[in-house]
């Protein structure tokens, strides 16, 4: 038992760095994000709206959009490479409810780690701030992240997979991304 | 001896901060509705079928149904339990509710919407799980003074029409749950 102690207390801490190492590379090229750290603020919100949709429950329903329907082929399109669709929106009744610490788990994750900043986004809402970011592995996008911030709102819109900002657009309304009335930055981007 | 006492106890300790559900029993809509009661201090109420046939649905059916009836649940799968004149209220502590929801239905139902609304004490969370070539849909719905949770068997091309609008999805399964057949 004494062997046994003392061989793990030597490489207890190189196993435990090797793991911790292992899941900073993982986490780092991660295109979905970890939402859950905003769940707090539900309880301060008039209305909270969560939607994951997941790799699973997308490819396996994306047949059954209509063929007939030129609108329905290309969400169908769209949908058979996408590996998940995941939506935060919180709803508050006065301005200035929640502070933007609270936002730093999420922002946190959309500095480096792959993503970057699409530049010259805004929003057709007065008062609304919108960034997008974009993570691309090699010439192809892997995920899109929408950032709205308001006095009395906060959605965060996570699409895992190969999208850009204009395909985007065709998801609003349904799969439960909302309307996010995003003005495209004037110079066209390069994405997909 | 004084080692083997140490060892033990850090892997009683261990074991005891694991955080997985020990009243889980496995069946997602049993766990629904006792986490609700056991949330909200509240209990279900077993009301059969023909007299829930009747119940409220019959002015927001139309509504849902939006022209042509069409039936979203597989026949005979709906399992659905009411809470009627009782209290919910959270205490500000909706999203400790949320949670729970999550912790104890594991991993086997994926959580899809989940809209709260702390104020009027309403939310609706709708959760999926595999069945076969079919789903599982779970919906929640509890407001200030009542509460449903249904459980129905889907076809995956009546899922793909409801994933379009996840939000208005737990209204039409509840909805049908609750209504008559014409």
């Amino acid at each position: 038992m004494k062997i046994l102690f003392q061989t793990l207390s030597k490489i207890g801490p190189i196993i435990l760095l090797l793991l911790l190492g292992a899941a900073t590379t993982v986490s780092a090229q991660n295109p979905k994000l970890e939402l859950d750290q905003l769940d707090a603020l539900a309880n301060r919100a008039s209305d909270t709206v969560d939607v994951k949709l997941d790799e699973h429950l997308i490819q396996t329903t994306s047949k059954f959009f209509s063929g007939k329907d030129p609108d329905e082929v290309e969400i169908r399109e769209l949908l058979k490479k996408l590996k998940g669709i995941y939506v935060k929106s919180f709803s508050f009744e006065k301005e200035n409810q929640y502070s933007p610490a609270e936002l730093e788990p999420v922002l946190s994750q959309l500095r480096g780690n792959g993503w970057s900043k699409i530049v010259g986004v805004t929003s057709k809402r007065e008062g609304e701030n919108v960034d997008v970011y974009v993570m691309q592995l090699g010439d192809q996008i892997s995920g899109l992240t929408v950032v709205c911030l308001d006095p009395k709102e906060i959605t965060v819109v996570n699409v895992v997979g190969p999208i850009n900002l204009d395909k985007l657009s065709e998801l609003e309304g349904s799969f439960g991304v909302p309307d996010l009335d995003i003005a495209r930055p004037k110079k066209k981007d390069k994405e997909n | 001896m004084k080692t083997k006492a140490t060892l033990a106890g850090l892997m009683l300790a261990l074991a005891c901060s694991l955080p997985f559900p020990t009243s889980a029993s496995g069946d997602g809509f049993n766990d629904a509705v006792k986490t609700i009661e056991q949330f909200y201090h509240v209990k279900h109420q077993s009301i059969p079928f023909l007299a829930r046939a009747g119940m409220k649905a019959a002015r927001t059916a139309a509504k849902v149904r939006g022209g042509d009836w069409k039936r979203l649940a597989e026949a005979g799968s709906v399992r659905m339990v009411y809470f009627e004149d009782q209290t919910f209220d959270s205490h500000g502590q909706i999203a400790l509710f949320k949670a729970s929801l999550q912790r104890v239905l594991g991993s086997e139902w994926s959580a899809l919407t989940q809209t709260l609304a702390p104020k009027n004490e309403e939310q609706c969370h709708i959760f999926v799980r595999d069945a076969g070539n079919k789903f599982h849909v779970l919906v929640i719905t509890i407001e200030r003074h009542e509460a449903t949770v249904v459980q129905a068997t889907v076809t995956p091309n009546v899922l793909a029409d409801l994933l379009k609008d996840p939000e208005g999805m737990g209204k039409s399964i509840t909805d049908e749950a609750t209504t008559r057949d014409p």
